[in-house]
C-alpha cells in the first residue's frame, strides 16, 4: 500500500503542469548557480594561485635589505577557496581573501568579494547554497501543501477511510511520494558538483566524506520541513489555508528568524566598533614596549635587565644587536596586546555564536545554516582559524627578521643589510583548515538541534495521522 | 453479513438514528427509502464506522465495526452519492489504486476485466477520470467492488443525478453482484430503483424503521402510498 500511494502521489504530481514546470525550474536555477559558483571558483582558486606564487617570489627577490625594512615591507596571507565553498559560500563574501602581514600590527582580513561589488550585491546571488536553503523550501511547500487537503477537498479521503486504510501506510506513502523528488534534485545537485570538484584537483583536495555530510545534513533540513508542511496540510481543512501558513512557517523559519537570531545575538554580544577597538588597542600597546623607541621608560628598564642578564655595562657589549633585540620584545608586547583583543572580539563571536545556537530551536534553517558553512569550511570559525594561523605566521616572521637583525649585527647598525637569499628561507604560509572529524565536534549541537526538528515533526506527524 | 440491533445516534438533543434494527443477508439489496435527515446517511457512516454509535450495536460478518474498524472494512465497499476519484489518473488506474490499498493486486487484463463487468466502455479505461460522468465514476466503483470481491456493498443515494440509462445501467450491477452473494445496502429517494433492484425495501423517519417490505410482495404503487403515508404527506395523498 505504501508503494502503491507514493506511486499514485507521483504519477498525480508528474502529470500537474504547474509541478512540471516549477521543477524545470528548480532544475534550471540549479545548474546556473552550479556554473557560476564552479566560474568563480576557478577563477578566484586561479587568483589565489596567481597572487600566493607572486607574493612569495616579491618576497624572495627583496634582494639585500635591513630585516626590519623587509619587516615592514611585508607579506601577505591569503585564504584558500575550498572545494565545497562550490555549495555553500557562507561568510566568504564578507570575510575577505588575504591579510597583510606587517611588523608592530595585526591587520584584519582584506579585499572582499562584497567590497569590490556594487550596492546591487546586497540583492545576494544565485548560488547553490540559495537554492538548497530557500528555493528547494518552497518546492517542498508546492509540492506538499495540499498532499491531505485535496483528499479531502476532492471526497477521495471518503472511499479511502472505507476501504479500512491504515493511515500510517497511507501518510508513510504520500511522505515518499515528496521525499523522493526532493532527495532526487538535492542527489543531482551534489553529484553533479562532486564531479566537478574531482575534475579540479589542482584546486585543494576535495573530500567526499564532507560532500556526503553535506548532503545529509540538507537531507535532514528537508525532512524536517516536509514532515512540516505534511502536518500542516493534515491538520487543516481548505488547501489554500495550508498554503498559507506553510507559506508562513517558511517566512519565519527561513526569513525572519535568522534575522532575529542575528540582532538578538549582536544585541546581548554586542561587538566594539572598529574606533573603540582601535583606540583599547592603542591603549594598551602604549602600556607597553615600543620596540622602535630606544629612550622609552620600557626600553630602559628592558635595557638594565638585559645588561644586568649578560653582565655588561653596555649594550655595545652585549653579543648581539640589542635594537634587534628590543624590537623583538616590543613585537612579543604587541602581540599579546593584539592577542588579547582578538581575544576578546572571538569570545563576543563564541557568545553570539550560543546565542544563535540556542535560538536554532525556532528554525530548522539555522543549524543547517551553521552545519553547511562549517563544512564547506566557510564560516567564521574558519575564518577566525585562518586569522589565527596567519598571525602565528606573523609573530613568527617577526622573530625569524629580528633574531636575523638581532644576531648579525651590532648595536646601532642600522645599515645592516641581510643576503639576497635569506628571505628564501622564510618557510611559505601554510593553512591547514580543521577537519571534518573536528568540524562536526564542533558542530554536535547543531547536529542535535537538527535531530531534535526531526524527532519532534515526526511525532507530530505520526500522531496527527492517527486521527484522519 | 450486514446487521443492526438498536443501533442510536444522537447529536446533542437530537437523534438522528433511534434503535435501528436491521439485516441484510448474503443476496439480498435492503434500499432505505427516506426524506432527507431520516438517519439512512448517519446509518450508513456508523456501518463504516466513520461515527461511533451513542448505544447498540452494529456488525458487518458478525464482527462488530466499532471493535473491529479495519477488519470489517475487509468486507465492505462503499459507494457515495457522488464518487470522487483521482481526476488526473485513469480508470484503470485509480481501480488499480484503489484495490491495491485494499489488499488486492491484480494484473491489468484482470483490472480492465473488471471494468467490463461493471459496464464501462472499453475507450474510457486510459483516460482519465476527470473527463468521466457521474454514471461513470460509479462504474469505477462498482469495479472497485469487482476487484476487491467486496462482501458488503453499502450506496448512499447512488443514483442521484442519474439519467434513466445510467441508471438502469447501475441497477443492473447491482443485480449481478447480488447474484455474486454481495449483500448491498443502498439508502435513496428513488422508489422506482428501490423497487426495481432491491430484495427488501425499508422506509424510515425520525431516525426509525418505520416500514419494511419484502420487494416482490409489493408494487410500486403500494410502496408509493406507504412512503407517502409514512411520510405524513397528507396533502399529496389526498
Amino acid at each position: 500500500m505504501i508503494a502503491k500511494t507514493c506511486i499514485k502521489e507521483l504519477k498525480e504530481l508528474m502529470r500537474d503542469g504547474r509541478i512540471r514546470t516549477a521543477f524545470l525550474i528548480v532544475i534550471v536555477l540549479l545548474g546556473v548557480a552550479i556554473w557560476i559558483s564552479a566560474r568563480q571558483y576557478q577563477s578566484i582558486n586561479e587568483q589565489y594561485q596567481s597572487a600566493k606564487t607572486t607574493e612569495r617570489s616579491v618576497w624572495d627577490d627583496q634582494g639585500e635589505k635591513n630585516p626590519h625594512s623587509a619587516a615592514h615591507y611585508g607579506t601577505y596571507a591569503f585564504k584558500p577557496k575550498y572545494p565545497l565553498s562550490l555549495l555553500d559560500q557562507g561568510v566568504d563574501k564578507y570575510a575577505g581573501s588575504s591579510i597583510f602581514l606587517e611588523a608592530h600590527k595585526r591587520n584584519e582580513a582584506q579585499f572582499s568579494v562584497a567590497a569590490d561589488q556594487t550596492g546591487l550585491a546586497r540583492f545576494g546571488d544565485l548560488t547553490p547554497d540559495f537554492i538548497l536553503l530557500f528555493i528547494i523550501p518552497l518546492f517542498i511547500i508546492l509540492l506538499g501543501y495540499n498532499s491531505f487537503t485535496k483528499e479531502r477537498e476532492m471526497g477521495t479521503l471518503t472511499l479511502l477511510k472505507s476501504l479500512g486504510v491504515p493511515s500510517w501506510k497511507w501518510a508513510l506513502g504520500k511522505w515518499l511520494a515528496l521525499f523522493f523528488p526532493i532527495l532526487a534534485i538535492t542527489a543531482l545537485l551534489f553529484l553533479l558538483a562532486g564531479i566537478l570538484l574531482s575534475n579540479l584537483q589542482d584546486f585543494g583536495v576535495f573530500n567526499w566524506t564532507s560532500l556526503l555530510m553535506m548532503f545529509v545534513v540538507y537531507i535532514g533540513y528537508y525532512v524536517a520541513f516536509i514532515n512540516i508542511v505534511l502536518f500542516i496540510s493534515l491538520k487543516v481543512k481548505k488547501s489554500g489555508i495550508a498554503l498559507v501558513l506553510s507559506l508562513s512557517i517558511w517566512i519565519l523559519a527561513c526569513l525572519v528568524a535568522p534575522k532575529a537570531a542575528s540582532n538578538i545575538a549582536e544585541a546581548k554580544h554586542p561587538y566594539p566598533t572598529r574606533q573603540e577597538f582601535a583606540a583599547n588597542v592603542l591603549k594598551d600597546k602604549q602600556e607597553g614596549l615600543d620596540g622602535h623607541d630606544p629612550w622609552s621608560k620600557e626600553s630602559k628598564l628592558l635595557e638594565q635587565k638585559v645588561l644586568a642578564e649578560y653582565g655588561v655595562d653596555s649594550i655595545h657589549k652585549l653579543p648581539f644587536n640589542f635594537d634587534g633585540y628590543r624590537m623583538q620584545k616590543g613585537e612579543e608586547h604587541e602581540a599579546e596586546v593584539y592577542l588579547k583583543h582578538y581575544n576578546y572580539l572571538k569570545e563576543q563571536f563564541s557568545e553570539q555564536s550560543k546565542v544563535y545556537k540556542g535560538l536554532a530551536m525556532i528554525s530548522p534553517y539555522l543549524p543547517t545554516r551553521f552545519m553547511s558553512m562549517a563544512i564547506a569550511q566557510t564560516d567564521y570559525n574558519t575564518h577566525w582559524d585562518f586569522a589565527d594561523a596567519a598571525e602565528t605566521y606573523r609573530i613568527a616572521t617577526q622573530k625569524f627578521l629580528n633574531d636575523n637583525f638581532a644576531q648579525n649585527s651590532t648595536y646601532g647598525e642600522w645599515s645592516y643589510r641581510a643576503d639576497a637569499d635569506f628571505w628564501k628561507q622564510l618557510p611559505v604560509f601554510e593553512y591547514d583548515p580543521p577537519e571534518l572529524k573536528t568540524i562536526l565536534a564542533q558542530n554536535s549541537s547543531n547536529l542535535w538541534i537538527l535531530a531534535i526538528w526531526l524527532a519532534i515533526s515526526f511525532s507530530l506527524l505520526l500522531l496527527t495521522t492517527k486521527n484522519i | 453479513m450486514i446487521s443492526t440491533n438498536n443501533l442510536t445516534k444522537k447529536f446533542g438533543d437530537f437523534t438522528a438514528v433511534d434503535q435501528l434494527s436491521l439485516s441484510v443477508n448474503e443476496g439480498e439489496i435492503l434500499c432505505l427509502l427516506g426524506a432527507n435527515g431520516a438517519g439512512k446517511s448517519t446509518t450508513i457512516n456508523m456501518l463504516l464506522n466513520f461515527i461511533n454509535p451513542s448505544s447498540g450495536s452494529a456488525t458487518i460478518n458478525n464482527l462488530d465495526v466499532v471493535k473491529n474498524p479495519i477488519k470489517t472494512k475487509e468486507y465492505i465497499t462503499y459507494i457515495p452519492e457522488n464518487l470522487m476519484l483521482y481526476p488526473s489518473l485513469s480508470a484503470i488506474e485509480n481501480l488499480d489504486y484503489f484495490s491495491g490499498i485494499a489488499g488486492k493486486q491484480l494484473p491489468s487484463a484482470d483490472l480492465e476485466g473488471f471494468l467490463r463487468d461493471a459496464g464501462l466502455q472499453e475507450e474510457a479505461f486510459h483516460k482519465r477520470i476527470s473527463t468521466f460522468s457521474k454514471g461513470m465514476r460509479q462504474k469505477v466503483g462498482i469495479a472497485i467492488a469487482l476487484a476487491k470481491d467486496t462482501k458488503v456493498l453499502l450506496l448512499d443515494e447512488p443514483t442521484s443525478g442519474l439519467d434513466p440509462k445510467a441508471s438502469n445501467e447501475f441497477g443492473n450491477l447491482l443485480q449481478k453482484l447480488r447474484k455474486k452473494g454481495v449483500a448491498i445496502l443502498m439508502a435513496t429517494h428513488d422508489l422506482f430503483r428501490a423497487k426495481e433492484v432491491a430484495t427488501h425495501i425499508g422506509i424510515m423517519k425520525d431516525g426509525q424503521l418505520r416500514q419494511q417490505f419484502i420487494a416482490e410482495d409489493i408494487s410500486l404503487a403500494q410502496l408509493e402510498k406507504a412512503y407517502l403515508e409514512t411520510m405524513e404527506y397528507k396533502e399529496v395523498l389526498s
